[in-house]
């Protein structure tokens, strides 16, 4: 292994996040076969695993040049080789934004439910307009595509929250032993974070490089403490007198209507 | 101050606004909670104390009537009898000793009839078909009015203080027809959808306006009685059409 690889991936970010994989695959094959087939305990896998898989893969990109070089003349940049922000515009802006508004979903009162498919569909229309229409190409910076996902985000945090507040389920509950309540508050808080410094993305790079820096950071750390909230929902029937347990609506159901069945 | 220095200061600034953000947000955030469920702490003690007064106003007044009833058997029915049996154990024939002995045995069995109503223990015996049925034969009985009975599913068994508000929903319909419409027919019908159990009660009398005040109280209590078991009440009527009303009981 050269220092190319080193430089690439030997990264506390990088490092952290592997291990919290590492925790998260631990737990969840410890799950029983029943609770590992409910969304509430594999999508939070899915997206723990996926983010791990993109940010390793950005990092590969920046080790492997000949590999981004290539990517980045599928997509139709030839002009600037070096960027790698097409892994950032996929995984993360994209797929990241519909996996957390999923997620966002299966928290919400049975009500709201319908609007967040409304929001994904949109999403994903608005994602291929913008890209097909040469308005955001993908190896670019995409502020449009992200502000709005973000924003999308943002809405379904004040749905969840708002439901914290109103649903009989919910108001029975502690919300500081509530696993949704601290992953909802860490979402939004590194969305409106992430939102913040990636529409002013460039303003600040050309005047203030020092606080995009400090942003980006402390973005970074925002993100690892999520990845982490997501381990704690995976190992949470581990751990049944830290957490509560959640209002889960169609999970209940489900679990229930199975062991209906087996039994 | 060199751009590391400067990035450590914006660093420690940014993580503590966040922080300080973030806290303030999940401290609101709780203590909203904490407020919220107080309120519906109240709500539903409201709910149920409401309920608990309902059901007690219903079992005075099945009471009531029951009494009512119990004091006009008493007097008009084994009154009679006993007043019969002293005539005739009072004669020197043998026979009419038998008759008097014949008419205290009538009495002793009317009298546990009777006792049997003095507590509620009869609505757990009873079905709500049942009860429908032996209100509409006491109707029948009159003479002045037909009644039919249609069951398409049985209602099942209900608790108590269900099948108690029920029941006295039912019997206050039933007595407002007899009393207000004097109808020709009384049909009721019992069956069910996809979410409601329905039982329909329809007469052919006199009917009235839904929307004046002096019918608008009887049909709020009607409401208000129905809804404290889950349950919704619908009522169509207008003056010389008859009414029609649905009870409507979640499945």
């Amino acid at each position: 292994m050269d220092s190319r690889f080193f430089q690439a991936f030997v990264d506390w970010y990088l490092i952290s996040i592997d291990i919290l994989l590492v925790l998260g695959v631990i737990y969840y094959l410890k799950l029983p076969k029943e609770k590992r087939s409910i969304s509430f305990y594999w999508l939070p896998f899915l997206i723990l695993s996926f983010t791990v898989f993109y940010e390793n893969l950005g990092a590969y990109t920046n080790y492997n040049f000949d590999f981004k070089k290539a990517a980045n003349a599928f997509f139709g940049n030839t002009e600037n080789p070096r960027f790698n922000i097409w892994v950032f515009n996929i995984f993360n802006k994209h797929i990241s934004t519909i996996l957390y508004l999923f997620l966002i979903k299966s928290w919400l009162v049975p009500s709201k439910k319908k609007y967040i498919n409304w929001m994904i569909i949109t999403f994903f229309i608005a994602i291929q307009v913008l890209q097909f229409s040469g308005i955001e190409p993908i190896y670019l910076n995409q502020p449009l595509i992200f502000t709005f996902g973000a924003n999308l985000i943002l809405l379904g945090s004040g749905f969840y929250f708002i439901g914290l507040m109103t649903n009989e389920q919910y108001l029975a509950t502690n919300p500081l032993r509530l696993l949704s309540f601290w992953q909802m508050t860490f979402i939004l808080f590194t969305y409106s974070l992430t939102y913040i410094s990636s529409v002013s993305l460039m303003y600040l790079y050309n005047n203030y490089p020092q606080l995009l820096t400090s942003l980006l950071k402390i973005d970074w750390v925002m993100g690892v403490i999520n990845l982490g909230i997501l381990v704690l929902t995976i190992a949470s029937p581990k751990f049944p007198h830290f957490f509560e347990r959640e209002p889960f609506f169609e999970f209940e159901k489900k679990l229930n209507l199975r062991n209906r069945i087996s039994s | 101050m060199n751009p590391t220095e400067d990035q450590i200061y914006v660093i420690i600034f940014s993580t503590l606004f966040l922080g300080g953000l973030m806290s303030t947000f999940v401290i609101a955030m709780v203590f909203i909670h904490r407020q919220r469920q107080a309120q519906n702490k109240q709500k539903l003690e409201q709910i149920k104390s409401e309920h608990e007064k309902t059901l007690l106003n219903i079992e005075n007044e099945i009471q009531q009537e029951t009494l009512t009833y119990v004091g006009r058997e008493l007097h008009d029915n084994i009154g009679q009898l006993l007043s019969l049996a002293k005539l005739y154990l009072g004669s020197a024939k043998p026979e009419k000793q038998t008759e008097g002995k014949e008419t205290i045995n009538q009495v002793i069995s009317e009298v546990r009839a009777l006792s049997k109503n003095l507590n509620l223990d009869w609505v757990e015996s009873i079905s709500i078909e049942e009860f429908i049925s032996q209100q509409l034969k006491k109707i029948e009985s009159t003479g002045y009015c037909n009644t039919t009975l249609e069951s398409e599913f049985e209602l099942g068994e209900l608790p108590k203080d269900q099948k108690l508000v029920l029941i006295r929903v039912i019997q206050e319909i039933l007595n407002n027809a007899i009393k207000h419409a004097s109808p020709d027919m009384i049909s009721v019908r019992i069956w069910k959808d996809e979410n409601l159990k329905k039982i329909e009660l329809k007469d052919n009398g006199k009917g009235f306006d839904p929307s004046l005040e002096s019918s608008g109280s009887g049909m709020f209590n009607l409401k208000k009685r129905m809804e404290t078991i889950g349950g919704d009440i619908s009522i169509t009527s207008s003056p010389g059409n008859g009414t029609l009303i649905h009870l409507l009981l979640p499945n």
